[in-house]
């Protein structure tokens, strides 16, 4: 086939390979998407933008079958299809090569790559290897991948497996009628330079067969390979454009959203940071999460950090909370050196975490809202180890007081708490610990609208009582309106230090530019 | 704005778990009482209680364990090490024999909690493997043979588990004074809080600081020191010490744990619950030889009504795939 | 550290099981007089027999990430049922080679009521088999009462005892059993599938393997080889009693492990297995030959799982273990 140009979306006279109009998807609390519309042209390489919970990831869940769109519809070469699962969507032609990779790896390739679809070469349920492996080197070849089929996956390089699964996506060439499609979810952050130009490569050598999505935070690489870019924000698509006549500083804008509203994020009570350094963190690495990471955390301070995932401030975060280890680096707590990787010594030294999964890391459900907060400084509610539970119950109910937690007592198991009473909990759990720092990962994440300004309230609080914050939010919006100072953070380095003080807040498209 | 969604699954789940057991006791109670008028004169009754003694203690100990979410496998190996080792060791040591007994258990208690901690082993193969360990090491102190316990030497050291006071015996005291001994433990107690805490959420637990390692390393010790108490018990009723005495408790304890309402994903059940159900075995094993079941075919019954119990308490929202 | 030396350990892994039962021969040919010898290793290969037939269907459970503990019952069911259908001390039967498959079919039945039980309920594999297990030992002293059955049958008794070419049959049976397995293993989708479900069961169940089905036959496997096994020890034994498989829970398992198959699932072979079975017995015998009284043995085979597992890289380390 000749080479083509990419297909324009107005006088395309053949169906799109595949089409998704007016998506919705929402859950309590939360619109993933809001009618979504987005096209993918024969042949054609669509670039898909947007920065955290702007969609893209329960777009990509509803393409590959793993959610049901509310309403709406998907149509693959013309004809409109559903799915109910992810194996529906793979026999429709849909492919995903993602981040964390579906591969088996203590299976061969041969063995992957037609996993689930081995009839085709097994007759009374006995395998013809001589077959499955033909038709793998077939597959391969398409990729330019010369590898014995019966290769381990798990002996191949990342830029490897990543061709191994674009070949099966492939695969279905000449299986299925309709069109194929192969959508990249962040393909290239684990990939070197070289493997990422082989990729593009292979990606233009392959649009006779297939379409490919581009799913990527890197600004540069998706207007390098894409013909056009869709950009997301906030469950919608905000914008459409030719990736040859797209502007940088246009798509920024794109992908931020409204104005702040300094009152909801009580800036008027955003104090300045005192001097006196809390926290010094100093040549910080985690081998493929990130390097280099130096920083200050002042007494009251609110420091928040920025940056797409994969950019290592999620892991940073617990490495701080001492959820996970440390490669090299150093970090000091009101002078003291800390021991990296153990989350005992973390509270010890004053660290405390809000974790992003609250369900998981925060809260014991099943125990009550008293228990909840005495468990990281139980000893302070004991005498020779035997528990004094009236005092428990008596600083638990000051605690459920001051913080204006909604529940019918001390005793109720916290898990019938709403997700803002129940952050409340974990707040206070830190407080009756005694903790000089927070780590807040996402700490409004599940939290409805209301209590999230409790939140907000507290943690202006905390800083007025001498607390020290570092936070990591779930929008652009909320870090700048709560942050003192952002560091922000891409591919694993700080990329930019930016002042947020009250009265100076930046645009959170000065942010974006350093994020992707 | 109400704060409060309707109360969690958590509820009913826990209201059901907490009087289920005792409703099931006093059901089958009646049941065989129905059959076997004789069976609930209080004289049968105590000698019932006493008789559980030795099951409550085995399963006591792994109690603990499985309210983490683990499991030991290595109770009923280290209860006949105790035998064999008071057995064998009053000649010479007198006395002594018994706390040596009980620190040996606490020992293997130690070896299974360092395997599963440390090297990071599963705990059903760690405690599986010291079980081997510590059955050699029966047949080796007891030359291979069952060791008697002389009359002389049982009413010296060990009266305080065969005699009577009070017309009730000794072995009732000592299940009772374990048993509120525990529950204290497990209520009371910076510790018992722990361990509900790690069996409910670990990952919570961890991430609040707590030295989970330690605390499960502990929890084994005491399983490993409860089974060695419960050995020196039956062997003191048996007048023997052998490296296969207690076998066969190893299956009626863990279904006296299970039947109890402590579920095997951890956190939820206790000591008083696993008191009920060491009962509702010891009632079950009686009403079935009453019935006519005869003792082997006892155990289809216990296979059966562990793999029931299990599935019944065990929380599927706490796992996602089952292997 | 960098992620590249899985790849690498990988390799290393699987023979370091090998290397082991080297170093175990070449250290007892040295250390002791009667190791070296070819009636000794035809005395290896004997005691290997029935625990290689046990480790091909411990193999294919471990491999899911499962765990079967109803082995010695399975043994148990299917030699007694086996005594007793032969020509014996307690019932006029005598149907000759026909026990066999009727022996090795009762194993695969209890296997398929082990998988659909643990399937159906949803309840961890080691609590379900273990709860089978113990009812068929119990089924097996409740039919016998306590008492044990005497095999007159020679015939039957032959497939463990009489030699051919200087082995006895049952190692022959073994050797043929692992050529089963390892085709079931290798050339089978059933086989290829059980790495699948070990190796990531959400993500084959997403590419539609047939995972509840596959974990069931796995079991079923798993009983025919045990119960196979429990006709080779009626046979070898002459008798039939509820204790005809004590002890070898533990055996299996170690071998399993110790020759290198990963308790997390999705890592090993039968062949693994079959050179775990060789170090331990192997390991067995040189005790014996060093003077070591047989109660030692389960020492030392508690202290090699213990040893292998922590020694290997199981993924299953990484987790939160429980």
């Amino acid at each position: 086939m000749s080479a083509r140009a990419a297909s324009t979306p107005a006088g395309a006279a053949e169906p799109a390979a595949l089409e998704i109009v007016d998506a919705t998807k929402a859950f309590p609390g939360v619109v993933a998407l809001d009618r979504v519309s987005l096209r993918v042209g024969r042949g054609e390489v669509v670039g898909l933008i947007g920065e955290n919970g702007a969609g893209k990831s329960s777009l990509v869940k509803v393409l590959t079958g793993v959610y049901t769109p509310d309403s709406g519809e998907i149509r693959v070469a013309g004809r409109k299809v559903e799915f109910h699962s992810p194996r529906d969507a793979f026999d429709h032609g849909i492919g995903l090569v993602f981040q964390e990779q579906s591969l088996m790896l203590n299976m061969s390739i041969a063995e992957n790559m037609f996993l689930g679809r081995e009839s085709e070469f097994a007759s009374f349920g006995v395998l013809n290897k001589r077959r499955l492996h033909a038709a793998t080197r077939r597959e391969l070849a398409k990729v330019d991948l010369d590898i014995a089929p019966s290769t381990i996956c798990a002996k191949l390089s990342f830029g490897q497996r990543q061709l191994v699964e674009i070949a099966k996506a492939l695969s279905l060439d000449g299986r299925i009628d309709g069109a194929i499609t192969v959508l990249l979810d962040e393909p290239t952050s684990v990939l070197e330079e070289r493997e990422v130009k082989l990729l593009f490569r292979k990606v233009r050598e392959l649009r006779a067969r297939a379409s490919f999505v581009f799913i990527s935070h890197r600004l540069d690489e998706v207007l390098e390979i894409s013909d056009r870019v869709y950009v997301m924000r906030d469950g919608k698509v905000t914008g459409e454009v030719k990736a040859g006549e797209a502007d940088v500083h246009q798509l920024h804008r794109l992908m931020v959203g409204r104005s702040l509203q300094a009152e909801y994020y009580r800036e008027a009570r955003q104090a300045a940071p005192g001097t006196r350094v809390v926290l010094r963190a100093q040549g910080l690495q985690r081998h493929g999460a990130f390097h280099d990471i130096k920083f200050e955390l002042h007494e009251s301070e609110v420091l928040g950090i920025a940056g797409v995932v994969g950019s290592g401030r999620e892991e940073l975060a617990r490495c701080l909370a001492g959820l996970e280890s440390l490669d090299g680096g150093t970090v000091e707590v009101e002078g003291q050196a800390l021991l990296p990787g153990s989350a005992t010594a973390a509270v010890r030294a004053g660290i405390g975490y809000i974790p992003r999964e609250r369900k998981v890391e925060g809260i014991i459900g099943a125990q009550s809202v008293a228990e909840n907060m005495t468990l990281a400084r139980l000893s302070g509610f004991a005498t020779a180890g035997v528990l004094r539970r009236r005092r428990e119950r008596e600083v638990a109910r000051h605690w459920i007081d001051r913080l204006h937690i909604k529940t019918p007592g001390e005793a109720t198991p916290i898990g019938s708490l709403s997700g803002g009473n129940q952050q409340k909990v974990v707040l206070a759990k830190w407080r009756i610990a005694g903790s000089k720092v927070l780590v807040l990962d996402h700490p409004t994440r599940g939290v409805d609208v209301g209590a999230k300004e409790d939140v907000y309230e507290l943690i202006r609080d905390m800083t007025q009582e001498g607390l020290s914050l570092i936070l990591l939010a779930d929008t652009l919006e909320e870090l700048i309106g709560l942050s003192g100072r952002i560091l922000v953070m891409r591919d694993g380095r700080i990329s930019a230090e930016v002042n947020s003080a009250a009265g100076t807040k930046p645009q959170q498209v000065a942010l974006i530019e350093h994020m992707v | 704005m109400s704060a409060l969604r309707a109360p969690a699954p958590y509820n009913w789940r826990h209201m059901l778990r907490r009087h289920a057991a005792l409703v099931a006791l006093v059901a089958l109670t009646l049941l065989v009482g129905l059959r076997e008028p004789g069976f609930l004169r209080p004289e049968t009754m105590m000698v019932l209680v006493s008789d559980t003694t030795t099951l409550f203690l085995m399963a006591a100990g792994a109690t603990f364990v499985i309210m983490l979410g683990s499991i030991d496998l290595s109770i009923q190996a280290v209860a006949s090490l105790a035998s064999v080792m008071i057995a064998t060791m009053f000649p010479g040591w007198g006395p002594w024999a018994i706390p040596a007994a009980l620190l040996a258990g606490a020992a293997c208690g130690l070896a299974c909690g360092w395997s599963h901690t440390r090297l990071r082993i599963p705990s059903f193969i760690a405690t599986l493997a010291v079980s081997g360990v510590v059955v050699s090491l029966s047949f080796w102190l007891s030359n291979e043979a069952s060791v008697a316990i002389t009359q002389v030497h049982r009413d010296a050291w060990l009266g305080w588990a065969t005699g009577q006071s009070l017309g009730i015996r000794h072995e009732v005291y000592v299940g009772f004074g374990a048993l509120l001994f525990l529950i204290f433990v497990q209520k009371a107690t910076v510790f018992g809080r722990l361990i509900e805490s790690i069996g409910h959420g670990e990952l919570a637990a961890i991430a609040s600081g707590i030295r989970v390692t330690r605390v499960k390393l502990w929890v084994f010790v005491l399983s490993g020191l409860l089974a060695a108490l419960s050995g020196i018990v039956f062997s003191a009723r048996m007048a023997s010490g052998s490296p296969t005495l207690a076998n066969e408790f190893l299956l009626p304890s863990i279904a006296a744990i299970v039947v109890g309402g402590t579920a095997l994903t951890g956190g939820v059940g206790g000591i008083w619950q696993t008191y009920l159900g060491a009962l509702i075995v010891s009632v079950l094993r009686i009403g079935m030889t009453f019935v006519g079941i005869n003792v082997f075919a006892q155990q289809i019954v216990f296979g059966t009504v562990l793999i029931v119990a299990v599935a019944f308490t065990i929380d599927r929202s706490r796992i996602r795939v089952v292997k | 550290m960098v992620p590249i030396p899985a790849a690498a350990r990988q390799g290393l892994r699987s023979f370091a099981p090998l290397i082991v039962l080297l170093a175990l021969f070449a250290g007892l040919s040295l250390a002791t007089d009667g190791f070296f010898d070819l009636w000794n290793f035809g005395r290896l290969l004997s005691a290997s027999a029935i625990p290689i037939v046990l480790v091909m269907g411990a193999t294919f459970i471990i491999l899911t990430g499962s765990v079967d503990l109803s082995v010695e019952g399975v043994i148990a069911v299917s030699g007694v049922l086996v005594s007793m259908l032969v020509r014996n001390s307690m019932t006029p039967l005598d149907l000759g080679l026909w026990a066999v498959p009727i022996g090795v079919a009762l194993g695969g039945a209890i296997g398929l009521l082990n998988g659909v039980i643990h399937v159906t309920l949803r309840a961890p594999s080691f609590m379900t088999t273990l709860g089978v297990g113990f009812a068929c030992v119990g089924t097996a002293t409740a039919v016998l009462g306590g008492d044990t059955v005497r095999i007159s049958d020679q015939t039957f008794r032959a497939i463990s005892l009489q030699r051919l070419f200087g082995l006895p049959y049952g190692v022959w049976i073994a050797f043929v059993t692992v050529g089963v397995a390892l085709f079931i293993q290798q050339r089978t989708l059933v086989g290829r599938w059980l790495y699948a479900i070990g190796g990531d069961e959400e993500i084959a169940r997403q590419v539609g393997v047939p995972v509840v089905r596959t974990r069931v036959l796995a079991f079923a496997l798993a009983g025919l080889f045990t119960g196979l096994a429990g006709v080779l020890a009626a046979a070898q034994i002459g008798q039939g009693h509820a204790l005809l498989g004590s002890g070898r829970l533990f055996v299996t398992i170690t071998s399993t492990v110790v020759g290198g198959v990963a308790l997390s699932g999705g890592v090993g072979s039968v062949l693994n297995a079959v050179v775990g079975v060789l170090i331990v017995v192997t390991l067995d015998d040189g005790l014996v030959l060093l003077g070591v009284p047989p109660f030692f043995q389960q020492a030392v085979q508690g202290l090699m799982i213990i040893a292998a597992v922590a020694l290997s890289l199981d993924r299953s380390r990484l987790a939160v273990v429980k």
